[in-house]
């Protein structure tokens, strides 16, 4: 039984149509990365996983449990299973990184607040952040702040992991240490994740499955290796960045030759 | 012409009803979530300061200019008629049954309504609320629930710190200024006054600090479009709960004098 079973999820805003009959399946242990354009629909899918989102038609079931139908507690329930790193991170910005990541341990587990400090300074050293307990979230750099949110998302040891766009806004250098903390994340914990990027150096890297979702609907989902000789023109243009092809709605400006610099 | 009237007007009752059922419904379970667990002691003390330690430098000042304008007006209008004496039994009957409770609501619905809409709206645009979903926490159970209780609690507290400044405020004047016996405006400040008053007080208050807390957090946890709308909550909830206040005023003093 896959672990995360999206079925024909369709979702719309009032007239605009976000996703179409979306089909997903994330098996235990699995990594599968998201791609897709701005604006299709990656992160109402992962909202609808966590069930922040209702669908209008077809259903996410976590382990079975099909979101839409649980009771709030159940809910609740559930979500202490998964860990979601947003885009953002949206940390709490009145807490400290300390409290941040200790949230959920006092929220839902009566541990000694000693355990919960080593709790929380093994999942700050996991993410390359030791010594930072002591300082908010408004002190961090970006980088930072993505590092802090995965720390929170891994305290309470959750099954399944959703990162949305985890690389957004860094430079390259903090988008590969990035991508390398997924990565150990991976390998150490062996959490079934799904991650929303548009950095394809590390979802080639993360991805056991790499999916795109095109104007709602997912075209692709198959290994790395497939994906990158898959013919489908879309794919091929986001593979190679290209602003020419099928992929974008608006035809795009014009090339303009690139001029010499004076001499 | 006539459909296009019946189709706003049709609209704009639909909008009403909706919004007033949010509200109804986010209020219903905010009180459903009072009882829960767990039980957050730490948010509850940090509200009670902000709305209740912190408020009381506004609260005394507001008093005590409000009471010292009435007692000049009434100390003006009792000349008139030769009967000065009056001034402070209609001095304490005013500041106990109305000036205490509406003044220490209105600049609570200012001070820590609006920051709660204000604060709320950051949270819910900076997904910190959907943060706290993901982490299996009830927003309306961590955020509503110890700003209700604190603003229930404070605010009555706040009054009795009201009625007790309005008191000096009017000896300011009546004893400092217009040479009234100290003694006899102490007696006739209580005099039209009986312990039932100071219940009505209380009760109005209660009902303000509800009214306060609830509008604050549902103003902000309802916001949307970012900076633009988190700036437009706080003026919203100050004048939704100003409002809201000076109706239930009239309604509750109907009801609680009868």
């Amino acid at each position: 039984m896959a672990v995360i079973d999206v079925v024909n999820l369709s979702k719309a805003f009032g007239p605009k149509v976000v996703l179409s009959n979306v089909n997903l399946q994330v098996q235990e242990g699995e990594s599968l990365v998201v791609l897709g354009g701005s604006g299709t629909g990656k992160t109402v899918l992962l909202r609808n996983i966590m069930g922040l989102l209702t669908p209008d038609s077809g259903h996410v079931a976590v382990e079975g449990k099909i979101i839409a139908q649980l009771t709030r507690k159940e809910l609740f329930e559930v979500r202490q299973s998964i860990g979601m790193c947003f885009q953002m991170a949206a940390l709490f910005d009145s807490m400290t990184v300390f409290e941040n990541v200790a949230f959920g341990l006092r929220r839902h587990h009566k541990m000694a607040e000693a355990d919960i400090r080593t709790r929380v300074e093994e999942c700050l050293s996991m993410v390359g952040l030791k010594g930072t307990d002591q300082l908010k979230p408004a002190e961090l750099s970006g980088g930072m702040k993505r590092r802090v949110g995965f720390a929170r998302a891994i305290a309470l040891k959750p099954k399944v992991l959703l990162f949305d766009e985890p690389t957004t806004g860094l430079d390259p250098v903090m988008t590969d240490v990035i991508g390398r903390i997924i990565l150990d994340l991976k390998h150490e914990l062996g959490i079934t994740s799904i991650t929303i990027t548009h950095d394809l150096k590390s979802a080639f890297e993360i991805a056991d499955r790499i999916a795109l979702i095109f104007r709602g609907e997912c075209i692709a989902c198959e290994a790395p290796a497939d994906f990158k000789v898959n013919p489908h023109p879309v794919i091929q243009q986001f593979l190679r960045g290209d602003a020419d092809g099928p992929f974008l709605q608006d035809p795009p400006p014009p090339k303009r030759k690139t001029q010499e610099a004076h001499p | 012409m006539v459909l296009t009237l019946f189709d706003k007007v049709g609209t704009a009752v639909l909008g009403a009803t909706d919004t007033f059922g949010d509200f109804a419904v986010l209020a219903g379970r905010t009180f459903a979530a009072i009882f829960k667990r767990p039980f957050d002691g730490k948010n509850l003390l940090n509200q009670l300061q902000s709305v209740g330690v912190n408020s009381i430098p506004v609260v005394a000042l507001t008093s005590l200019a409000v009471s010292m304008v009435f007692a000049v007006q009434l100390a003006y209008g009792f000349k008139q008629f030769q009967a000065e004496g009056l001034a402070s039994q209609v001095e304490g009957l005013a500041i106990m049954r109305e000036l205490a409770p509406v003044i220490t609501g209105l600049m609570l619905s200012g001070r820590i309504g609006s920051a709660m809409a204000a604060e709320l709206g950051t949270m819910q645009v900076t997904e910190q609320i959907d943060a706290l979903e993901c982490l299996a926490t009830d927003p309306i159970h961590y955020l509503f629930v110890p700003r209700l209780l604190a603003s229930m609690l404070m605010v009555p507290l706040l009054t009795v710190v009201s009625v007790y400044i309005g008191y000096w405020g009017g000896y300011l004047i009546l004893v400092g200024v217009e040479g009234q016996s100290s003694y006899v405006y102490g007696n006739e400040f209580y005099k039209l006054l009986a312990f039932r008053d100071l219940r009505i007080a209380i009760y109005k208050a209660f009902v303000f600090g509800m009214i306060i807390a609830l509008v604050g957090c549902w103003k902000g946890y309802r916001t949307q479009g970012g900076a633009e709308g988190v700036g437009h909550a706080p003026t919203s909830s100050v004048v939704t709960s100003s409002l809201w206040i000076l109706i239930a005023d009239f309604f509750l003093t109907k009801l609680l004098l009868v």
